[in-house]
């Protein structure tokens, strides 16, 4: 190795060592004693017998982890697309040259700095039944009917979906718009020196020069939505009867209710594998868009 | 211009971050507590899960016991409640446990099996705890192997409230104060039926939750009425076996489920019972007794709390129970332990401070005390402790909660017949107790 370099690198290992010991501590060692406790019958408060692999057989014959699998992944599959077309819809709405960009920019980004708790308690505000915001406006415009928004399965969806959208979509807004941001002008002028339309300005220079980003977002996005949990909890509690109950809710009563670590361990692990293969898959996907 | 804006947007994205920080820092973590400890006085540790009111009225007891001696200074240290529980197991587990802590009696079985608290009798008899002073149903509960493993505070049962003003406008009320209701399931409904047709359109019969903890609650006390004693057995903290009686489950289940549905007594879905009925909007509900002392405090609401009807046969409810235990340690101060029983005996005499709140004292002594006699509506309910039917007692009552509450759940949602729903229980409760 060129020994300037190795001089230049050393210096900075006392900067770097504080944040590598923080991150084997608190990142690197909590994986492997994860990995440990998914081997063996685990309560909260002591490690019991080594049973290989039976948390592992346990998992793919139980029907609560396919269910509640199954709910998260629908959750990913209603929130991706149309966060990742709502995000660039209000992105370029926020880079528009109008007075009101900033009015735009700061009220689709504030949402994103609210907590979980005061998002869920605002949403349980407008959508409780008889004097929730929403029914009452129904009343107000001479719609009689009483929708249960939190308590109706479809109902309790739409609006998991609803909300977390509208308090999530600001900072994907704020990566598009560092997008939109990047794009040189000289594009747009030479483009218009050519006589294109806006529509073909958008379709050739602005939405492959997105695309980067774009890849971007939709992992973040895929990643944040199978990790799911608290906005359900504290919304439908994972109701009714189950029917919103993501996994992460699952391996939380299992781990800390069932008082069953073990098992709750081995679901993270599954979930973990779950974002790793999504995580490569995209990465592949970049690669091989960039190439 | 550009850059100044999105610097201005990085500096609000990383306000965001720090407020999130922020958020979860508030919690008071165990055992450190900025409290200062009066010279001379050995320091007991108390970790409790209350809130409101019930938080108030056990600061107050504290306090009297601080005020009563100088050897030991309780620190009352309130945890947040929905994580309690997994903070104390993995404390005590840890070796870093308080000295006295609350639990629930359907808790303890997990806590004894666990190790996880010492047995009260010796030190209960240095202190001089008198055991027999104590509603024996609620006293058993809290024994395992013929030893004392909790000094029980309360018994706190779910009753029925009614706001006597609108009972009263319907007609229901008889002179003495009680209602007008035939005590049989079709007594019951017709009362609401009545309540119901009478009422302006405005007021509810019945105010109560269309999901959770209560309408459980409520399915448990007719279920125990009708005879069935729990869902498992009580032979083995360990290895109980499923043991639902599920004829008079089913048949609970769809009683408390007409009242939603086919006789539409309680509106579906209503987001805050409680307030409903604190703003006269209802004319009764189901609640635990602790509800007491909140709407005695609600100026202008005349109420009366009662057991709720027995319609059933058997004379029972649902209820729990708070009691103190003494976490196990390797290295046990003993002194601080003895300080420990010393205020676990000292609040369980001062049950009627307590009663205040609207929970029914433990010591039958305190309940047939002229102080608690004293307090109004107490009395009314007091002999709710004496039939009331525990949740079966084993390591599993947690999980078991939540299993049967989310199942119970798609039956008043309409998603599943009760005979459905006891089926996926079943299932599930035995993959639990690996049965």
């Amino acid at each position: 190795m060129n020994k300037k370099l190795w001089a230049h690198d050393f210096k900075a290992i006392p900067f770097l060592l504080p944040f590598f010991v923080a991150y084997v501590i608190f990142t690197i060692l909590p994986i492997f004693k994860g990995l440990e406790m998914s081997l063996y019958d685990w309560t909260l408060v002591r490690k019991l017998d080594f049973v290989g692999l039976a948390n592992y057989k346990e998992m793919f014959i139980d029907p609560h982890f396919w269910r509640t699998l199954w709910n998260t992944t629908l959750f990913v599959i209603l929130t991706t697309p149309t966060m990742v077309l709502l995000a660039l819809g209000l992105a370029l709405l926020a880079n528009m040259n109008t007075k009101l960009q900033t009015f735009f920019r700061g009220s689709f980004f504030l949402p994103s700095i609210l907590s979980v708790a005061v998002i869920s308690f605002l949403a349980i505000f407008m959508l409780q039944p008889y004097s929730g915001l929403i029914n009452t406006v129904l009343h107000t415009i001479g719609i009689e009917a009483e929708p249960f928004w939190m308590a109706d399965k479809t109902l309790a969806w739409v609006s998991i979906v609803v909300v977390t959208l509208w308090w999530t979509v600001g900072f994907n807004m704020v990566l598009f718009l560092a997008g939109l941001q990047d794009i040189p002008e000289s594009l747009y002028e030479a483009s218009e020196i050519d006589g294109a339309t806006r529509w073909k300005q958008f379709r050739h220079i602005t939405l492959p020069q997105l695309m980067p980003i774009g890849r971007v977002v939709l992992l973040l996005q895929i990643l944040g939505s199978y990790k799911v949990f608290a906005q359900i909890l504290l919304i439908t509690g994972g109701g009714p009867g189950g029917a919103t109950r993501p996994l992460i809710q699952y391996i939380y009563e299992v781990g800390f209710t069932q008082n069953n670590l073990g098992y709750a361990a081995t679901m993270s692990y599954a979930l973990f594998f779950i974002l790793l293969i999504l995580s490569i898959i995209q990465l592949r996907n970049q690669r091989m868009g960039e190439s | 211009m550009v850059k100044k804006w999105f610097s201005g947007f990085i500096g609000l994205v990383l306000l965001s971050l720090v407020l999130t920080a922020c958020s979860g820092g508030s919690e008071r973590s165990g055992g450190e507590s900025d409290v200062e400890i009066p010279e001379g006085a050995t320091e007991v540790v108390m970790w409790n899960l209350f809130a409101g009111g019930d938080a108030e009225y056990m600061q107050n007891i504290v306090d009297a016991f601080n005020e009563s001696q100088s050897e030991y200074f309780v620190n009352n240290i309130m945890q947040e409640n929905a994580e309690y529980y997994t903070k104390l197991l993995t404390s005590i587990g840890a070796g870093k446990g308080p000295d006295v802590a609350i639990a629930h009696t359907h808790v303890l079985p997990e806590l004894v099996s666990q190790g996880l608290v010492q047995d009260l009798d010796t030190i209960g008899e240095d202190v001089g705890v008198k055991w027999d002073e104590f509603n024996q149903n609620i006293l058993d509960a809290t024994i395992y192997e013929d030893k004392h493993y909790a000094v029980p505070m309360d018994t706190h049962a779910q009753i029925m409230y009614i706001n006597n003003k609108l009972v009263a406008d319907a007609d229901l009320l008889n002179d003495d104060g009680t209602i007008k209701m035939e005590k049989t399931p079709e007594g019951y409904v017709e009362f609401y039926q009545t309540l119901k047709d009478i009422l302006p359109e405005d007021k509810i019969p019945f105010a109560f939750a269309s999901s959770g903890s209560d309408p459980y609650w409520t399915w448990w006390t007719f279920y125990s009425q009708m005879g069935g004693r729990g869902i498992l057995t009580e032979d083995s903290l360990e290895n109980p076996k499923y043991d639902l009686d599920v004829d008079k489950a089913i048949k609970a289940a769809s009683f408390v489920n007409s009242l939603y549905h086919e006789n539409e007594i309680i509106p579906l879905n209503i987001s805050d019972f409680y307030s409903e009925f604190q703003s006269e909007n209802a004319a009764t509900m189901n609640t635990g007794v602790w509800a007491t002392g909140t709407w005695e405090s609600t100026e202008g609401l005349e109420f009366t709390p009662m057991p709720i009807p027995t319609i059933f046969g058997e004379n029972a409810a649902w209820g729990s129970s708070h009691t103190f235990v003494l976490p196990y340690s390797q290295k046990a101060d003993e002194v601080a332990q003895k300080g420990a029983v010393e205020f676990m005996n000292f609040a369980a005499d001062h049950g009627a401070m307590w009663a205040e709140a609207g929970h029914i004292p433990a010591k039958t002594t305190v309940v047939e005390s002229e102080e608690y006699q004293e307090l109004p509506y107490r009395s009314e309910y007091a002999e709710v402790a004496n039939y009331v039917n525990f949740v079966d007692r084993n390591i599993y009552a947690r999980g078991l909660e939540e299993i049967v509450v989310r199942h119970l759940d798609t039956i008043w949602a309409g998603e599943a017949t009760p005979e459905e729903a006891f089926a996926a229980m079943e299932t599930e409760v035995k993959d639990l107790i690996g049965e």
